[in-house]
């Protein structure tokens, strides 16, 4: 009420050339507020609707029936009291939650998941380990030569991961050895890596570890000198002192990297196809690969592809919430006041 | 319990010597105080000792043991460090507590140091407070408890009082005393207020640009100041100093002469350069002169600024023409400072003549800035050179 009194007063004078979208503008230069405010709920609005649409509309596909997915048209038809229009959300013709268990029926969807989630745990692992390492020595070192490795982390992130692809694959098959460079001396035969977790974690690790470093650097030189001292004095060694209080100290990095570690992981497509050369769980094929496996040379069950893909984007949509209530948890006990 | 030797520690950064060639030898139970002014090389010896940083050159032998290349946790040390560092992320106990479990003492050997070390500064029923919820001191006390619960051979204090307000740097201060009779451990103690160390030590060690300048007891660092920077730097407000020198009839400077025998004294000869160095509490009124046993000749001054600080007022006395001259440094200038009983009648601008108590005048080489005598009263050892502050009050 207050406010559309507000509003009278303030209309009244410019009343008569204005219509509404001047009267607005006029409002608006008065008080910049309102538009900021407007501003936010279109920003808002537009991602809420680019990221939870796709969702929406998996949830669409998993439900109709096989049968009736091919006839299309999910805007339904409204006829209200004469007057006929399109319903402009598309809805599941048909009702068929069946497709959830027939996902597991047709393909073993679990072991895919498994897959992936192994994967993801172990490249975590091992990225937050060397990431850490490789951060306090960075953050809290000072080293000849520092600045040139940053950049060259630096650069090395921006490598294309397609350009290692091939020479990977070659040298996963455990064929050929590796020679030194523009020469035929050999220097060793890899094991046969394809289609085991190696071939794929160990460029997940390489891939991914440039953005953990960056983040833990930035983490691990914050922490004062005088805690790293006084841990050491009080009787551990370097990495003692890491451990046990720059990391946990730093847990709110060192979660953001996780995180972004595991999902990158759990999600990857382009090398799991490739390392693993069939869509099998016993090749260490990955989700992606279980989505994919229900698309056969004559047929493609768009409905157990959304219903699997529902499935597994559970994991990691709860994995955010519970972690994400961890890192403002961390963000505000972490207090590093002195 | 162990004695601590530093020979010939050196530091050197690439291009600056942090600490030049420092001897110390430093008994059991001894409580040290390194004292200098900010960059003097204080800090980084006492991080040498606890093996923070490696010395270039020289070493560091705790008790028996060389432990110059030993880590710090292999040291036997504790540290309390000026910015507290108590571990944020661990309440007073785990904090308290954390070298016994890393050295995986037993949980009830634990439990027991843990509350001993509580019970000693005061921190009962605090053990499961976290740091942010405590007050300055409280975090200090915790400091000091997770230092003293592991029993070290040496303490350092790395100017543990510096972050605390003044008041309770003072409680903290006697705090500390009382903890070193308690403990009796030897403890080296950073600071860079001459009067915290003069209060504490059993011995100061003055260090300037990496050197160590003296290391004695605090009344002989006052009375006896090895240079001219140790008596500059210790004593508050700073001895004065001035420019003279050596005659055949005694001290001459631009605006006095003393009464001096160069002849009984070693090492001074006529027409050396001297710096005269004495203490604002050794300038007296020519009034009191008579009280004196061994006043110099009457020296004209004209009284500028007072400072009355309750218990004595320190007088800023111009001589010669008495011109004010801005930022008069306490260095060799035409300027005296004269700390007088509170009750003395005196006001600014005010023309007298002050004496001084030749017993304590000391005397510095003007090049090298060695002490060349304290006390110009010949024989020098009739009177008492080294006499104490009680003594020159008489």
């Amino acid at each position: 009420m207050a406010t559309s009194d507000r509003r009278d007063d303030r209309v009244e004078p410019d009343e008569p050339e204005g219509g509404p979208l001047e009267r607005w503008t006029q409002r608006a230069m008065q008080n910049p507020e309102r538009v900021y405010r407007a501003l936010f709920y279109v920003v808002m609005i537009f991602f809420m609707v680019t990221t939870l649409f796709p969702f929406y509309w998996l949830l669409v596909l998993a439900l109709t029936p096989q049968s009736r997915l091919l006839q299309g048209s999910f805007l339904p038809q409204i006829d209200l009291f004469g007057a006929a229009a399109e319903f402009p959300l598309p809805v599941a013709k048909g009702f068929n939650p069946a497709a959830f268990v027939s996902v597991f029926e047709q393909v073993p969807f679990h072991l895919f998941m498994l897959n992936s989630f192994a994967l993801a745990v172990t490249t975590t692992v091992i990225v937050l380990v060397i990431a850490s390492l490789a951060g306090y020595a960075f953050g809290r070192l000072d080293f000849p030569g520092r600045g040139a490795l940053m950049l060259g982390i630096l650069a090395i992130s921006y490598f294309p991961p397609a350009a290692f692809v091939i020479p990977l694959f070659e040298a996963f098959t455990g064929n050929v050895p590796i020679t030194v460079p523009f020469t035929e001396i050999p220097l060793f035969t890899p094991p046969r890596l394809l289609n085991t977790p190696g071939s794929m974690v160990i460029p997940f690790s390489a891939l991914f570890l440039p953005l953990s470093i960056f983040i833990l650097t930035t983490f691990y030189a914050q922490i004062p000198d005088g805690l790293e001292d006084a841990a050491r004095v009080e009787g551990t060694t370097r990495i003692g002192a890491l451990f046990r209080v720059i990391i946990p100290l730093s847990a709110p990095g060192v979660a953001t990297a996780a995180i972004l570690t595991f999902i990158a992981v759990y999600n990857e497509y382009f090398f799991s196809t490739i390392m693993a050369t069939s869509f099998a769980a016993g090749n260490w094929s990955p989700l992606v690969g279980g989505i994919l496996s229900y698309q056969t040379q004559y047929t493609t069950q768009f409905n157990l592809m959304a219903a699997a893909s529902i499935v597994g984007v559970l994991p990691v949509v709860l994995l955010v919430v519970v972690a994400q209530e961890r890192i403002v948890s961390g963000l505000t006990a972490g207090a590093l006041k002195e | 319990m162990a004695r601590l030797k530093l020979e010939h520690v050196t530091k050197r950064y690439e291009d600056v010597t942090a600490v030049d060639d420092v001897n110390l030898d430093i008994e059991d139970g001894e409580f040290v105080c390194l004292v200098g002014p900010s960059g003097c090389g204080k800090s980084t010896t006492m991080e040498m000792v606890a093996g923070l940083t490696t010395p270039s050159e020289g070493t560091v032998t705790i008790g028996d043991r060389d432990v110059t290349n030993l880590p710090p946790k292999d040291r036997g040390v504790a540290m309390v460090f000026q910015n507290i560092a108590l571990f944020p992320h661990m309440d007073v106990y785990d904090n308290i507590s954390f070298g016994l479990r890393l050295r995986d003492y037993p949980r009830e050997e634990i439990d027991r140091r843990v509350e001993h070390a509580a019970d000693i500064v005061q921190l009962e029923g605090m053990l499961d407070r976290m740091p942010d919820e405590m007050s300055g001191g409280q975090r200090q006390r915790v400091a000091i408890a997770r230092a003293i619960v592991r029993e070290p051979d040496v303490f350092l204090m790395d100017e543990p009082l510096a972050n605390l307000d003044a008041k309770l740097r003072v409680h903290m201060r006697t705090e500390l005393q009382r903890l070193h009779k308690e403990l009796d451990t030897t403890i080296i103690y950073v600071t860079h207020d001459q009067a915290e160390a003069m209060t504490m030590a059993d011995r100061i060690a003055v260090l300037d640009a990496g050197k160590l300048q003296q290391i004695d007891p605090p009344l002989v660092c006052y009375n006896e100041p090895a240079n001219l920077f140790v008596a500059g730097f210790i004593g508050s407000p700073s001895m004065n100093f001035v420019e003279g020198t050596v005659t055949e009839s005694g001290l001459e400077s631009e605006y006095f002469d003393l009464e001096f025998d160069h002849a009984a004294f070693q090492g001074v000869g006529v027409g050396d350069a001297v710096t005269i160095g004495v203490r604002p509490e050794d300038v007296y009124p020519a009034s009191e002169a008579a009280s004196l046993s061994s006043g110099s000749r009457p020296i004209e001054v004209i009284t500028d600024v007072l400072e009355p600080m309750g218990d004595e007022i320190f007088t800023y006395l111009l001589m010669g023409e008495g011109e004010t001259s801005m930022a008069q440094e306490a260095a060799t200038s035409d300027q005296l400072l004269m700390s007088i009983d509170p009750n003395t009648d005196i006001t600014e601008d005010q023309e007298m003549d002050v004496v001084l108590d030749r017993r304590n005048v000391h005397l510095f080489d003007a090049a090298s800035g060695q002490a060349l005598t304290h006390g110009i009263v010949s024989p020098p050892d009739a009177d008492g050179a080294a006499g104490s502050p009680a003594e020159t009050d008489d």
